[in-house]
Order: structure tokens, then C-alpha cells, then sequence
């Protein structure tokens, strides 16, 4: 069949088209777009059934598995499909993996290098306990998080824009120099050793119980990849949504409790604020989606995030 | 038909608006008296009063954003406005050391002229309900030259007071304290000076983008 593409103004991307194969598939519609233009790999490609002029319609993305018969309109007898560059892609595993490497590589430099003889201070400086542990705990949680991004997690898209590879270690890498500046500082004041025991102990168990969660939502996906959606039971998800930042939003108040900085906290503050973000978005699909119609089941009345403020 | 709060509404943000235009022609009166009469390093003794009170009026435009009461989003005024009150007060009223500096000047200037064309546009659109098109062509264009000529004053005085800001040791937290915050007030300035470097030609372009808008717009009516 021939399949007509379209930039989103009209324009035909693909001079006379695309000839395919009635069988194929839209994964086999993208390696073609790919062979063709040399340019577009198929994670760049979004690739969508265009909507009539002036509708609200959000247009429905091609499913790379179905075929393009599925696509095909019977009415005007073609395939038209709207084609839309994402930009160059990198895979979520790498955006992650150099994410959290800033910060594990980081913060050490602070505790174990004389990194505050260039910010004026002397040499010596006498070292306590708990920000020996604040960056054992600091890097177990970095660490963690670079093994579950390689062997946990499960992404609903394999690829993420290369501008947020710049934007997310920026956030990442700063935040962390800047929280390791204070705690390791030669002038630091650390707390009492109660309450840094409290912190770190509820931490650890934030930080595990966020490792379950993590495991959990796996399971709760295909191997194949296919993403998809369900609805999330067991563990914590019974009584909150998204959990998992429930746990890491905790985990990092833990290391707060225990490290007691403004900077840490200011980021406990941000962070919590973008996941708060996320979670309302996932609650509110998951709401859409699980509706109770037509034998779908429907979703439970749930804690977004914080129970029991949100 | 005109209901009790919209008349309220158009009554107080006219009475706002020429206020404050008011204000910014007191400053640039002032000012083109000093630099003719004394010199440059007089300007900003002539206009700290009337300078003070309407760039420290500017914060209302903040409230009115957030409570509705004008269009404009707060995204914006936001920056616009923390980058006018810095300078001010915690450049200008702050470091008396920078104020007698030639940009000084050019600052006050560039500002006013900008003021006395916005307030008086918005001014002329609250009370009567209309402004000229060449009151609009002016608003959308005076820009072009005078936001280079502004900000370029803004980064040039920040840069200048860096050694009385180092000096002065104002506005700064030391550490040891149980909290672990430190605040180095000159550092800080070195940061702002880092921001224009990105959020400098990112407002210029918004501002094309706004004039392209307002004056395409206004051809077609």
C-alpha cells in the first residue's frame, strides 16, 4: 500500500511517499522513513493519524507493533500519516546513568579531597562522624540508582531528548556540589547523635522500602517492553499512588534530619515539588484510564503522593 | 454592560498606572536637569526619591498578575521586576560608592523613557478605553535600543560594584551556625551577572516575538 506522509503543516514530508507491503507493520513504516531519509531513526519519529483541521482531538501516535491496515483509512481508501522529528534521542538508561554519576563522583571530591583551600579556608579540618556516614549513605543511594536504572526499571519510552541529558545533570550535578560544599565543610556544625541516628535509620529504610517499590512497578510490565499501563497494588501502593516518590521524598528527608543543611533542604523542597508534579499527572491518567466503564476496572480512591496532605 | 467591579477594576489600575507614569517622568525630569546643570555623577542623588518609590511600585504588577487582575503572566513580570528592584536597591541604594558612575545615567535614562511609554500606554487603555497606534508602535519598538542600552547600564554597575560589595562584606552569612548556611553576598552578584548571560538575548527575543504580535495585530483590526 502506498502511505502519503505529512509534516504538521501539511507539507508532504515524503516526496510521492512511501510503498509498502499490506502486511507490514508501523515499526516496518519507520525503518522505511529511516532508509530513506538517512536522518530520522525510528526513536526520533513521531508518527501520528492526522486530525480534521480545527478539532481538539489530541492525535492518536502510531503503535509501532500494530499494522499499518489498522491505520488505514477505509473512507478516503489511503494512509496518511502526520510525521513530527523529536529531535536527537538518547536512551533513558544513558540519561539516567549520567545523571546520578555527577553526584557520585561529586560529592567524594568534597569529603575526601582539600577542595576548601581554594574557597579560602586552611587545610586542616577535623572530620565527624556523621559526615562520614552522609557520604557512605550518599553514595549507596546514587549507586542504587544507577544499578536500578540497569537492571530494575522497565520505561514506557526508550528514548528521551538529548537537551534533557544538559538539563537533568545540570540539576543534578549542581545540587549535589552544593550540598556536599556544606556538609563537608571544614566549618560544618554537625547535630546531636540521636537525632542523627534517627535520620540516617529512617533513610535506609525509606531507601529499601523505595527498592521494593521500584521492584513492584516492574512486575507490574511487560518484559517485552510494550509499556502499557495498570493499575499498581501491593506494598505501599494500596494506599498511594505513586509511592515510590513517596519513599525517596522520605529517604531524603532522612539524610536532612540526619545532615542538617539549608542546601539540603532546599533541595528535599525542589525535588519533592517535581515529583509532586509527576504524581498528580500519573494519579490523574490512571483516574482517566481506569474509569469503570465498559469492564474496566476502577480505580481505587488512593493518596497521590504525601498522605496526608496530598 | 459595564458591572460595579469592572469600573472598579478600570478605575484603580488608571489611577495605578498614571500614578506611576507620573513618577518615571518625575525621574527622568530630574535626571536630564541634573546632567545638564551638575554632571553625571549628580544624577542619582536628583532622582532617588521619585527612582525608589516607583521602581518599588512595580511590585504591585506582581500582585495584580497572581490575583487576576491584569493579563500579564507572572512568569514574566517576575524577573523583569527582580532584575529592577536588584539593581536599585541592592546595587544602587546599597553601595553609595557606584552612584556618582556615568552609567548611572544611562540606566535611569533608559529605564524611564521605557516606563513613561508602558505606563502611560497601559494608563490610556484603563481610562479611555483606547491608545493611538503610535502610542503602540512606541511601546513595541523603543525596546529595540533602550533594552541593550538598560541592561548593558544593569551588568556594567553590577560589574563596577563588585570590589565595595567584596569590601563592605553587606548582606553576607557566615558560617559556623547550626544550620549550615552560608550566603556570600558578593558571590551572588557574580551569579546574577551570570544570568543576564542566557536570560539577556532569551527576553530580547520574547520581546520580538511580543512585537511581531502586538503590531501585526493591530494592522488587521
Amino acid at each position: 500500500m502506498k502511505v502519503t506522509l505529512v509534516s504538521r503543516s501539511g507539507r508532504e514530508f515524503i516526496n510521492g511517499g512511501l510503498e509498502l507491503p499490506d502486511s507490514a507493520t508501523v515499526a516496518d513504516l519507520q525503518e522505511a522513513i529511516y532508509k530513506r531519509t538517512k536522518k530520522f531513526y525510528p526513536s526520533r519519529q513521531r508518527l501520528t493519524v492526522p486530525v480534521p483541521p480545527g478539532s481538539k482531538e489530541r492525535p492518536v501516535v502510531l503503535n509501532y507493533k500494530k499494522s499499518l491496515k489498522d491505520y488505514f483509512d477505509e473512507k478516503q481508501n489511503k494512509l496518511t500519516v502526520v510525521f513530527k522529528d523529536l529531535g536527537p534521542q538518547v536512551s533513558y538508561s544513558t540519561l539516567f546513568f549520567f545523571e546520578y554519576l555527577g553526584p557520585l563522583i561529586l560529592y567524594p571530591i568534597f569529603y575526601y579531597f582539600p577542595m576548601y583551600k581554594f574557597f579560602g579556608y586552611g587545610e586542616d579540618r577535623v572530620i565527624h562522624p556523621v559526615q562520614t556516614y552522609a557520604v557512605y549513605y550518599w553514595c549507596f543511594h546514587y549507586l542504587k540508582r544507577i544499578m536500578e536504572t540497569f537492571f530494575v526499571h522497565r520505561f514506557s519510552h526508550a528514548t528521551s531528548p538529548l537537551s534533557n541529558v544538559f538539563r537533568n545533570c545540570a540539576y543534578y550535578w549542581l545540587f549535589g556540589s552544593y550540598i556536599a560544599y556544606y556538609v563537608n565543610h571544614p566549618l560544618y556544625t554537625p547535630v546531636g547523635d540521636l537525632q542523627m541516628k534517627i535520620g540516617f535509620g529512617f533513610g535506609l529504610v525509606c531507601q529499601l522500602s523505595n527498592l521494593y517499590c521500584h521492584i513492584i512497578l516492574k512486575n507490574l510490565r511487560n518484559p517485552d517492553g510494550s509499556g502499557g499501563y495498570q493499575i499498581p497494588h501491593g506494598f505501599l501502593f494500596n494506599i498511594v499512588t505513586c509511592a515510590n516518590y513517596t519513599t525517596e521524598i522520605y529517604q531524603w528527608l532522612g539524610f536532612n534530619i540526619a545532615t542538617q543543611t539549608v542546601a539540603g533542604y532546599v533541595f528535599l523542597i525542589v525535588a519533592t515539588s517535581i515529583m509532586t508534579n509527576w504524581a498528580l499527572t500519573k494519579h490523574r491518567r490512571l483516574k482517566k484510564l481506569f474509569d469503570g466503564n465498559e469492564g474496566r476496572p476502577k480505580y481505587p480512591r488512593r493518596w497521590v503522593i504525601l498522605p496526608p496532605f496530598l | 454592560m459595564a458591572s460595579a467591579l469592572t469600573v472598579l477594576r478600570r478605575l484603580y489600575l488608571s489611577i495605578y498606572n498614571w500614578l506611576v507614569f507620573v513618577g518615571w517622568f518625575q525621574v527622568l525630569f530630574l535626571a536630564l536637569k541634573a546632567l545638564k546643570e551638575s554632571g553625571h555623577e549628580h544624577v542619582y542623588n536628583a532622582v532617588e526619591k521619585p527612582l525608589l518609590l516607583a521602581q518599588s511600585a512595580a511590585v504591585m504588577e506582581i500582585l495584580h498578575g497572581l490575583i487576576g487582575l491584569v493579563r500579564s503572566p507572572v512568569s514574566s513580570t517576575l524577573p523583569q521586576i527582580g532584575s529592577r528592584l536588584y539593581l536599585t536597591w541592592g546595587i544602587l541604594w546599597s553601595f553609595p560608592e557606584i552612584r556618582t558612575h556615568i552609567l548611572v545615567t544611562s540606566l535611569v535614562i533608559s529605564w524611564a523613557i521605557t516606563e513613561i511609554i508602558r505606563y502611560s500606554f497601559f494608563g490610556m487603555k484603563e481610562a479611555f478605553g483606547f491608545a493611538p497606534s503610535w502610542h503602540l508602535w512606541l511601546r513595541y519598538s523603543t525596546f529595540l535600543v533602550l533594552y541593550p542600552t538598560g541592561i548593558s547600564s544593569e551588568v556594567g554597575l553590577i560589574y563596577f560594584a563588585l570590589p565595595y560589595i567584596k569590601a563592605s562584606e553587606k548582606y553576607c552569612f557566615r558560617m559556623p551556625n547550626k544550620w549550615n548556611f552560608s550566603f556570600d553576598y558578593f558571590y551572588a552578584a557574580i551569579l546574577a551577572l551570570g544570568i543576564y548571560v542566557p536570560g539577556s538575548p532569551h527576553l530580547y527575543r520574547y520581546m520580538l516575538g511580543q512585537r511581531k504580535r502586538a503590531l501585526s495585530k493591530s494592522k488587521k483590526e
